[in-house]
């Protein structure tokens, strides 16, 4: 039996070539979407046996209350993988890659296919040099951080006032603080 | 007593009741107790789950019920979760598009004000649409284990309508219900804020109710750890929930809701304009006669942190009523598991707050302000009623 899945992102790029990948490993790609589509109607239509999301659609909760509806629904794979693959499911939620799969889908091609799903995000990944979110997370709490050092120098300020005055900029300009951040330590040459 | 461990990895939704663990971070208050503690900013429920039974995570704002939906295996991998504190109570409303908002005002004799007149002119619009041949009404929430979910149907039901029969009843995500409304693929939904005010500013929809107003005791999201985490590191435990409630009290002191709002938006953990954010992060306490305020909510008042298990009861029971629960479980014994109030009390008192002394309550056996007796004085009360003023006292 073919594994049909449904591949949902919202990086062209990166979804070809997970298509590729998926056919190669012979798998059939049935449809790849992002979340401009009704995501529960698709799946209604289409009845995958599994769908392949990146993890940071917010869309994922749309398939989980489609998962709680019936038997011949794709279950998010933290429910299936436990005794299989205890690690999987880690490695996978830190390459970014989230699973959901009927259960009659045997466990071994589950692993292949959400290993081939990893290993596409993760060259995806490399080659844009993109960061994972939580090195984002941290990557923006330094830049903050460094960006108040360059106010405090500046301006010859301390600490309290050098954040003050980057949340009030930010606020005026209509922009993040870590974007206002990466701005000026851009134009401070100090990126 | 020394927290265990201090550098502490967080999880929130970007959502406005987000506010109370932005505030203990951004005021330093965390790092009063000792904490060293990372907020991660998650994208979808399924993804703080995941973090959350995969370790990855210490704690995280969850919705009410998904500790006890942790617990019991229902959501994700079978992980017992509990909490000690409550984020908020309130702060979802039901908003629906212009379309259907013109068509339940000409069946609303009595107006759209009150939830059970609204209801009752949403049941006759689904009459009038089943006679002309027209597909349900689509109705979205924001994931299967929500107070939305359950807020949404028990108001449609108090208007006479079978959400299953008479709706198509699905999840979108919040930052995508505005879009759906505006493109005619949703009819409404319940959501939180700042989702209802964005689409009320942006002419897209109108807001019926808020949560307060189809049940006035309505927890919201909780602050949930692992339970082997609660027994592995106590002394954190308490130094986080003390950062919180201290938050939480600062969100309920006059003036701050605007600042909150600002620090939101400012520290970037959500995409929309300051104003909108403020808007949906009224004080109930705010709100003068005829002036709703949907989507308001409160983070301290009236015991609005006491994790009552009869809140949690009360969502647990409309799961069973509408077939989402196993009928053979023993919901008390779990939801003794999940909610637990005599960590919240420790916490509390070394706050120096007034706590309730009882776990339980009868929900919805106030419709006027009342007053509580609390472990150091009495602690000012809201009402609680439910919209159709029913009595809940347990399964």
């Amino acid at each position: 039996m073919t594994i049909r899945v449904l591949i949902v992102d919202a990086k062209p790029e990166r979804s070809q070539e997970l298509e590729q990948a998926m056919g190669d490993a012979g798998f059939e790609v049935v449809a790849t979407v992002d979340e401009q589509q009704d995501l529960h109607a698709v799946v209604e239509r289409l009845a995958p046996d599994a769908v392949i999301i990146d993890s940071a659609l917010p869309s994922r909760d749309t398939l989980e209350h489609v998962g709680q509806l019936g038997r011949r629904y794709p279950k998010p794979m933290i429910m299936l993988a436990e005794q299989e693959s205890p690690d999987l499911t880690r490695i996978a939620a830190k390459a970014g890659v989230s699973a959901y799969v009927v259960d009659h889908v045997q466990p071994a091609l589950m692993r292949s296919m959400v290993n081939v799903a990893i290993a596409s995000f993760e060259s995806h990944r490399a080659l844009k040099g993109e960061l994972t979110r939580t090195q984002e997370t941290l990557a923006q709490r330094r830049s903050i951080d460094r960006a108040k050092a360059l106010v405090m120098e500046l301006r010859s300020i301390g600490e309290e006032a050098a954040y003050q005055y980057l949340r009030t900029t930010a606020m005026n300009r209509r922009m993040t603080i870590h974007e206002l951040a990466q701005e000026l330590l851009t134009a401070a040459g100090k990126r | 007593m020394k927290p265990e461990i201090t550098r502490l990895t967080l999880g929130v939704l970007p959502l406005n009741d987000a506010a109370p663990l932005v505030v203990a971070l951004e005021h330093g208050l965390f790092a009063a107790e000792g904490l060293e503690v990372t907020l991660s900013v998650e994208t979808s429920w399924a993804g703080l789950r995941d973090a959350m039974q995969l370790g990855l995570l210490d704690g995280a704002q969850l919705l009410a019920l998904m500790p006890l939906a942790s617990t019991l295996g229902l959501d994700g991998r079978k992980t017992p979760m509990l909490s000690a504190l409550t984020l908020n109570t309130g702060g979802n409303a039901i908003t629906v598009s212009q379309a259907l908002y013109r068509h339940m005002e000409a069946n609303a004799p009595r107006g759209l004000a009150d939830p059970v007149d609204s209801a009752r002119a949403l049941a006759a619009v689904v009459e009038q649409r089943r006679q002309q041949g027209e597909p349900p009404l689509r109705f979205a929430n924001v994931y299967p284990f929500s107070s939305h979910r359950y807020l949404l149907r028990y108001w449609m039901a108090a208007g006479g309508v079978d959400p299953d029969a008479d709706m198509a009843l699905r999840v979108v995500p919040p930052p995508l219900v505005a879009s759906r409304l505006q493109a005619g693929e949703l009819d409404g939904y319940c959501v939180g804020e700042p989702w209802n005010s964005l689409a009320e500013h942006q002419g897209i929809g109108r807001v019926i109710c808020g949560s307060l107003d189809i049940w006035g005791g309505s927890q919201e999201k909780v602050f949930g750890v692992r339970e082997a985490w609660a027994e592995q590191y106590p002394a954190t435990h308490q130094a986080v929930l003390r950062a919180l409630l201290r938050a939480c009290l600062w969100l309920d002191a006059p003036g701050n809701r605007p600042k909150a709002a600002r620090l939101m938006c400012e520290g970037g953990y959500l995409d929309v304009p300051p104003h909108v954010v403020e808007q949906g992060m009224r004080d109930p306490a705010e709100r003068t006669s005829g002036d709703g305020l949907p989507g308001a909510t409160r983070f301290h008042r009236h015991a609005a942190n006491f994790p009552w298990r009869s809140q949690t009861m009360w969502y647990a029971a409309q799961m069973r009523r509408w077939g989402h629960l196993d009928e053979a479980l023993d919901l008390s014994a779990a939801v003794e598991r999940c909610v637990r109030p005599a960590l919240y009390r420790q916490a509390a008192e070394a706050v120096g707050l007034s706590v309730p002394v009882e776990d339980t309550r009868v929900e919805g056996a106030h419709a006027q302000d009342w007053t509580l007796a609390g472990s150091h004085g009495d602690i000012d009360m809201a009402p609680d009623a439910f919209m159709d003023g029913a009595r809940f006292s347990g399964a």
